[in-house]
């Protein structure tokens, strides 16, 4: 057979989202990619510049659906260094801790697609079900399941709700047995190990050059993870190992996010000690009325409040659970932040495609990509 | 043996039927209602007609245990709204399926997409003719049943690459040819291991095969043959893990993704139905078919359908393991299928040979003493 | 860490203005980074190789394009695995036909970075290798990014506005 284009996308299995990855195949044989993104762009950075700063948190639980809470502790962390607000330690902690039940969350449910990529059907549904457990918990502090509009200006809207606790540390020993449930069924199994050692190899020099980040860096061999290199929020008091692996394929891809997933449990089980002994406020005090309100008093009776912003600009970067994630987030004492950008990790990593695709086959796509672990929202924003 | 066959039901019906117009009718007209070749015609008929309904109902129920069995797996519960436990959701989805509107792509050609999922259907029906479910309860004495059922089983790539190349879809056809390639490749370790079978009891009768199983399964002697015949037929199932032809992960749908409606319907059809035909072949051949053991009471064996309920039951036990297969594996490669098959389940298969006709040789074994026909 | 980071602050300052007499603008502090570099565009090239071959910033997180509206701002981020911090690199350009020379032959994780920043804030990369629309549809005329682009009209925000 002759070469031929095929588009994988823009409604296809594989790509978990809208995006098309066109693919020069003979037979089997992948020869060129060229992925085409933009279908899921809704312009996030632009609104953002004609909203409130807590209304743009409604935007970032957008920007990626299943790592809505990375998204809104990258950018929070940019605006408040932009504002010059400080939120309360408890904050930080309670931030901490969501950011690492979302990374839960958010691997789990790429466990979940990864799976069903490569055929395995049962292990799919298990997925689903302990993320679900993750979900519940989120639903019981921030009222929503997957768009929390959790965080605020000067620190949380909310503080835990009695319970809260204990319910996440049976959630916390219930996930710890199903990871090992998870390894069983995959590592254990014969045709996984088949279909996914030696695939989509990217080593350390080329990982490094394409700027690839996350998992997929660290099973590279490269010891980089943002909450321990620049420690935000309360990642400099909880003790966690980072996860490597030496692969560089899609086996040792899996292996680091399992790995990753068990730290968060142990970052997580930390998190629920300090807060119980630590209780205080959830929101910094004297801020303004209009920085810490549960909602922004925009338009509200008519009026647009005037507030008076000092001048600033904010740098943030979080381990977001694919990657690294930067925020830019510029304050020209506005009512609104004169720009906002984001660095989404899956977007490099997905430019580099042609370097972990091409060479192997039509069937080796889906694992790959599966590792990848691609959510398009973030990719266009 | 049980009286009650296929054919007699059918022609007893037909007969009841024409008798009682008969009587009620006035002779003068209806005189050549009771002529034996009418009745020879019509019975035929009804027999085609009970067995087309016995496959498709089986079929449904087998789409339904799937369903059941694979949703427990996965730590759910299934259907469970339309009828009893879910019982009637796939007639629902059936009924679904008859309602929509059949279309074509607008390149695709027309006579290869219409006809490719018809005769598809058309030879998966073929061989529950062919294939015997209970005394008597096939078309009639076929001395090479089995050699046709496997001929007629084999039909299959043809029609899949017919339609996968008449679809004018790429996916389609990298589907096809998957699909192609497969099950050429898994057909030659499938014949071996049966002719594992054939050297043992001699003969290409079903009928007779599962009569030489009374005392013991041949799926014990022939241990290698039922583990060569399960993988191949797996692989000629299209189910999990060897499914590749419509991994959807990575081709959609495979060489099905144009198709929608009944034609689509027929498609899914054919596959539960040549699955429910893959497990009575293990059945018949490996694990002695509707013969009873010893230690059921007569009174159940003298039941007019215990016979037939018996060897549905072990050929839904058998087809729950597909099932537990499809649940826990993932799928294979392409270039890693063709590599088990013609590797490891050819040379497999040909030891299986070898093992049945040392054991042929060795008459003397006492498991085979009691063997009618081996070794004269 | 404070005290080593403005040490190396004050040492990199010290190099890069020695390098670059006339293109160096400049190293400005930034909180929770090694600082902002401003640079001429004119030197853009050689800037980013000696940031990384010499200073070991071997990783590009982010390209940003900032519109100033009498000037576009072009900011890349750069991450370094020897010093464990981020460094800004600044360039203004102006605002008509603002170009500056592609980043994608030193870190080729520019390349969707800048494809993204010619589309969205209309600055253009000479010698990228495949600028084409990325995250717009192709042949798209207008640049979402630029305050110039108006998401709705002004009078829809026409409210009364109270002081707190």
């Amino acid at each position: 057979m002759s070469e031929m284009w095929i588009n994988m996308g823009p409604q296809h299995p594989m790509t978990h989202g809208l995006w098309n990855l066109r693919v020069r195949i003979d037979g089997e044989l992948v020869l060129e990619v060229d992925p085409e993104m933009g279908y899921l762009h809704r312009g996030i950075e632009k609104i953002s510049e004609d909203r409130h700063y807590n209304e743009v948190i409604t935007l970032m639980d957008r920007t990626c659906y299943v790592a809505g809470m990375a998204w809104e502790n990258l950018f929070i962390l940019g605006a408040e260094q932009a504002l010059h607000v400080e939120p309360p330690e408890r904050a930080k902690w309670i931030r901490t801790l969501s950011e690492e039940f979302q990374r839960i969350g958010s691997h789990v449910m790429w466990y979940a697609a990864f799976v069903q990529d490569i055929g395995l059907m049962a292990p799919f549904l298990y997925g689903m079900r302990d993320r679900d457990l993750v979900l519940d918990l989120f639903q019981s502090y921030t009222g929503a399941r997957m768009t929390y509009e959790y965080n605020r200006v000067g620190g949380v809207r909310n503080d835990l709700p009695p319970g809260f606790i204990d319910r996440a540390r049976k959630v916390c020993d219930w996930l710890l047995d199903r990871f090992q449930e998870y390894d069983d069924l995959c590592l254990g199994s014969d045709i996984f190990r088949k279909r996914c050692d030696g695939l989509g190899v990217l080593k350390a020099a080329d990982c490094v050059r394409a700027g690839i980040t996350g998992p997929m860096l660290r099973s590279a061999g490269v010891k980089r993870d943002v909450r321990k290199d620049r420690p935000y929020n309360a990642y400099d008091q909880v003790e966690f190992d980072v996860a490597v692996a030496d692969g560089a394929d899609v086996t040792a891809r899996y292996l680091v996010r399992m790995e990753e997933l068990r730290q968060s449990v142990r970052i997580i089980r930390q998190c629920l000690d300090w807060l119980e002994r630590n209780p205080g406020p959830a929101m910094a005090e004297n801020l303004p009325r209009w920085m810490g309100a549960p909602y922004a008093p925009v338009g509200k009776e008519g009026y647009l409040l005037k507030r008076n912003y000092p001048k600033g600009v904010g740098l943030s970067a979080i381990e977001e659970p694919h990657g690294e994630a930067l925020a830019y987030v510029v304050n020209e004492g506005g009512e609104h932040p004169y720009r906002v950008k984001l660095k989404s990790p899956i977007f490099t990593n997905l430019s580099a495609a042609k370097h972990y695709l091409v060479g192997y086959r039509v069937a080796d796509i889906p694992p790959i990509m599966g590792s990848v672990d691609v959510c398009v929202g973030e990719v266009d924003r | 043996m049980s009286t009650v066959t296929l054919y007699s039901v059918a022609n007893g019906l037909i007969v009841a039927i024409l008798t009682g117009l008969y009587s009620v009718l006035p002779h003068a007209y209806f005189g050549w209602l009771v002529n034996p070749d009418l009745i020879l015609v019509l019975s035929v008929l009804v027999f085609g007609a009970i067995l087309l309904a016995a496959s498709m109902i089986n079929t449904i129920m087998l789409i339904w245990y799937e369903r059941k069995l694979l949703g427990r797996f996965m730590d759910r519960r299934g259907a469970m709204h339309v009828g009893y436990a879910g019982l009637l959701q796939n007639f629902a989805d059936g009924i679904k399926l008859f309602r929509k509107n059949t279309y074509k792509p607008r390149d695709a050609d027309g006579l290869g997409f219409y006809a490719a999922p018809t005769a598809y259907m058309v030879t998966s029906v073929m061989i529950f003719a062919i294939l015997p479910a209970s005394w008597g309860w096939t078309a009639g004495p076929l001395p090479l049943s089995l050699l046709l059922a496997l001929v007629v089983f084999s039909f299959a790539p043809l029609f899949i690459f017919l339609s996968a190349w008449s679809q004018a879809n790429k996916y389609s056809l990298i589907g096809g040819m998957r699909s192609a390639a497969q099950m050429i490749a898994y057909e030659v370790p499938i014949l071996l291991a049966v002719v594992a079978v054939v050297i043992v009891s001699g003969t290409f009768d079903l009928t007779t095969i599962v009569t030489m199983q009374t005392n013991y399964w041949f799926g014990i002697p022939l241990f290698v043959a039922l583990i060569v015949f399960v993988t191949g037929m797996l692989a000629e199932m299209e189910r999990i893990p060897f499914d590749l032809p419509e991994a959807e992960a990575e081709l959609v749908e495979g060489w099905n993704t144009e198709y929608g409606g009944m034609l689509f319907a027929f498609f899914m059809l054919s596959d539960y139905l040549r699955a429910l035909i893959g497990s009575f072949l293990v059945v018949l051949l490996f694990l002695g078919g509707w013969t009873m053991p010893g230690w059921v009471p007569s009174s159940l064996t003298a039941l007019p359908l215990a016979a037939l309920f018996w060897f549905l039951l072990k050929t839904y036990i058998v087809f729950g393991v597909f099932v537990w297969v499809r649940a826990s594996l993932p799928r294979v490669r392409t270039d890693q299928l063709l590599r088990i098959g013609w590797m490891r389940m050819v040379p497999l298969s040909l030891l299986a040979i070898v093992l049945a006709a040392l054991l042929v040789l060795a008459k003397c074994l006492p498991v085979l003493g009691c063997l009618p026909g081996v070794g004269g | 860490m404070e005290a080593s980071a403005r040490l190396f602050q004050r040492d990199l300052m010290g190099k890069l203005s020695k390098r670059f007499p006339t293109g160096f603008l400049g190293l400005d502090p930034f909180p929770g980074t090694f600082g902002r570099i401003r640079f001429d565009p004119a030197i853009a090239l050689e800037l980013f190789r000696e940031i990384r071959d010499v200073h070991a910033f071997e990783h590009l997180a982010m390209v940003a394009g900032i519109d100033w509206v009498e000037r576009r701002e072009v900011l890349y981020t750069v991450w370094s695995d020897v010093h464990r911090g981020y460094l800004l690199l600044s360039a203004m350009l102006p605002a008509e036909r603002p170009h500056i020379e592609t980043a994608t032959t030193v870190w080729p994780s520019a390349n969707w970075h800048e494809r993204e920043t010619w589309e969205l804030v209309d600055i253009t990369f000479d010698h990228h290798p495949d600028l084409r629309n990325l995250l717009l549809p192709t042949g798209y005329q207008f640049h979402p990014l630029l305050r110039s682009f108006k998401l709705h009209e002004p009078e829809e925000l026409e409210v009364k506005v109270r002081h707190v």
